[in-house]
């Protein structure tokens, strides 16, 4: 396989950075060329363990997922009752988490869990990137922060679903539908934890902000809780849950949120660049590759053969 | 059985029934009312084709907190019976001539709490004219039910402890009758509360006509009048007391003065009456009986917010919500445009878009060799 520019890129800078020695780098060469161009021949034919292949989230990325899940629908189910009580559903549902007496302890309980889930994985995360530079091995593209690629990868991935791109894009460890998710949480995480705490502490709010706007600021937090709550809830059901559970060759689930490993051929499909590290930082990986391709007979060298054989006729 | 013969046993159960239930009435009647008004039927039909009835249920009256008053008391106007056609009727603020307060010796009178709802919002003569007839009289509120817990057998661990000194069990019995029914809490939980001010103040067609007689009359009306009730209901303190949580705020826990809950929630006044808890001058007094640290801002907060339907003075809170929800929408529908745009889209990838295919459903990822264009 030819890489493209980027690629190259971040073949060559995680090469570097990895300090491979040059016998090392003949190798990952030599597995680069053999790859056929055609990514989809790659993905399509890799084995992968359903429950994944290749390193994704550690231990405290999992575990502020699943905090923050978890208490995400407890709260749901406990407050949306309350918000929305003249709907049919609102008393049945009230009653089977133990009346507002009840849920307004478990919602004020599990918003402490999920604000001190919100703490931890800030810090957690400029832990990250604080030991990453030390290290000199911190890298934009490999975070969450939005870049111009994402939206050119948009732009060619929807090329693709249309039917006018051959191969989806090259895309990094975070595709440009996981950062929209991403930042759509966290802000309305911010959302609800500063419209909740209005709720529980109005005096503290009225105090620190100007009269003339306290009242509006109020207004706009009650109207903000509901609204956000509802909103992020029917993103999760409808979005999320399609993109991990339902998407095609996702059925029924990806289990990353639990292992923390992502399976080969999703890395490969939705996170090209994110593989060729895995190639460069994973020796196993690259074995692996080209034993799958001299035993599908996918290897890019024999492909050349036959078509340098087939051009005369 | 000749019809006759039926008729004969109904007069004798009829007669019978009249002797007995003249023999079980636990009041005293000495001016013999019940003589005619113990009987169900005894009423009439208004000129304006209500229908009254002026049945007196002996046992029922009997177990009511005026069950000592008699009748004539209350009904002073009675001079001759049969009595003639009853004009106004008994109103609440007569005097008793046979009861004494033992406090201070004079006649007993509901005089004082009398007054005092005269002066609030709600006060009205029993006999009103116009939009006056709108406004609740004493019993539009004070129905008997709430006075009269079911205490048909008093304790034994207590009255056998009376009657020890007190020697008459009957005199036990009622004393801790009158007493115990007044220890109890029988004010109206914060949900029933709700409910009986919502009945004229989220009247719709009431609401509509006190705004017009205020507007033709040049009266001043609150600005939260329109909607009052469905507002609160719509707010935090109202939708946590519709679940009948008892800790949050009814009408009355703002309305009234809280120095003496019995007395003054007969005194509600309009927020621009000076007096009113919820005036200007007095609202964060009123806000600090629960939210103790409420300070000048915390008193602008608005507890009776306009709905959202409604952008009338209050387009603040009119079009945020409506922007939210346009938001709310649009990213839904463009979110599930895009899963469904995506699930089309990989079609292409041969079998792989089906669910069975799923890498994480087989062991294996073989989503088919072949690719299809």
């Amino acid at each position: 396989m030819k890489l493209s520019a980027e690629a190259r890129d971040v073949l060559e800078s995680t090469m570097r950075m990895n300090k491979v020695s040059d016998a090392e780098r003949e190798d990952i060469e030599r597995v680069i060329e053999s790859m056929p161009e055609d990514r989809v021949l790659l993905y399509k034919n890799v084995v992968s363990n359903p429950i994944g292949d290749l390193p994704r989230y550690d231990i405290h990325i999992r575990l502020q997922h699943m905090l923050t899940f978890v208490t995400f629908l407890t709260l749901a189910f406990t407050g949306l009752p309350i918000a929305f009580l003249d709907h049919f559903w609102a008393t049945p549902l009230n009653d089977f988490v133990g009346g507002v007496d009840v849920s307004r302890i478990i919602h004020r309980t599990l918003a402490s869990v999920m604000v001190f889930s919100m703490v931890y994985h800030i810090i957690y995360i400029f832990w990250l990137v604080l030991r990453d530079i030390l290290n000199g091995r911190f890298i934009l593209q490999r975070t969450l922060i939005p870049t111009f690629k994402d939206a050119r990868d948009f732009k060619d991935d929807m090329l693709y679903h249309a039917g006018k791109r051959d191969q989806r894009p090259e895309m990094d460890k975070f595709m440009y539908k996981q950062k929209i998710h991403y930042f759509a949480a966290a802000f309305g995480n911010l959302v609800m934890v500063v419209s909740g705490s209005s709720f529980l502490f109005p005096e503290f709010w009225a105090a620190i902000l100007p009269v003339g706007s306290a009242s509006y600021f109020q207004e706009m937090m009650r109207l903000s809780h509901p609204h956000e709550a509802l909103l992020a809830l029917l993103v999760i059901a409808f979005w999320h849950w399609y993109n991990v559970h339902l998407a095609p060759g996702r059925f029924p689930m990806q289990w990353t949120f639990l292992t923390g490993k992502i399976t080969r051929e999703h890395q490969i499909e939705e996170h090209f660049l994110e593989y060729l590290r895995n190639l460069v930082e994973i020796p196993a990986e690259r074995e692996y590759l080209l034993d799958m391709e001299d035993a599908r007979e996918l290897s890019s060298t024999d492909i050349d053969e036959s078509v340098v054989i087939e051009k005369p006729e | 059985m000749s019809i006759r013969r039926i008729c004969s046993y109904l007069n004798a159960i009829f007669i019978l029934s009249i002797c007995l239930t003249g023999t079980v009435t636990a009041f005293e009647d000495d001016d013999g009312c019940l003589l005619c008004h113990k009987y169900p039927k005894m009423g009439r039909i208004t000129e304006d084709g209500a229908r009254r009835s002026y049945y007196v249920i002996p046992h029922v009256f009997g177990s009511t907190v005026h069950r000592n008053v008699p009748c004539k008391d209350c009904h002073s106007y009675i001079k001759e019976l049969p009595h003639r056609e009853v004009d106004t009727g008994v109103t609440c603020d007569s005097e008793c001539h046979s009861i004494k307060n033992p406090a201070t010796g004079k006649n007993f009178s509901h005089k004082s709490i009398y007054d005092k709802y005269m002066g609030s919002a709600h006060g009205r003569d029993k006999k009103a004219e116009g939009h006056d007839q709108d406004k609740p009289y004493c019993v539009t509120c004070h129905t008997n039910p709430i006075y009269n817990p079911n205490e048909d057998t008093p304790p034994k661990q207590v009255t056998q402890r009376c009657v020890v000194c007190h020697e008459d069990e009957e005199f036990v019995t009622n004393w801790y009758k009158h007493t115990s029914r007044r220890i109890k809490e029988v004010k109206r939980s914060p949900k029933e509360v709700m409910e009986l001010c919502s009945s004229c103040h989220g009247d719709k067609r009431l609401i509509e006509r006190h705004m017009k007689d205020a507007e033709k009359d040049g009266r001043e009306l609150g600005e939260k009048y329109p909607f009052a009730a469905e507002s609160y209901q719509q707010s935090f303190h109202g939708k946590v007391v519709k679940y009948g949580f008892s800790k949050a705020a009814s009408c009355l826990d703002c309305h009234a003065d809280n120095d003496n809950y019995y007395m003054n929630v007969h005194d509600i006044r309009p927020s621009r009456d000076p007096l009113s808890s919820v005036h200007e001058n007095n609202v964060l007094e009123t806000c600090k009986r629960c939210h103790t640290r409420a300070d000048e801002n915390y008193a602008h907060l608005d507890p009776h917010p306009t709905p959202v339907s409604e952008s009338e003075n209050n387009d603040f809170r009119y079009y945020s919500n409506l922007i939210y929800g346009w938001i709310g929408d649009v990213v839904l529908v463009l979110l599930i445009g895009l899963a469904l745009f995506e699930t089309i889209g990989r079609r292409r990838d041969g079998v792989g878009w089906r669910l069975r295919k799923g890498s994480t459903w087989w062991r294996k990822s073989k989503r088919g060799r072949d690719r299809k264009e």
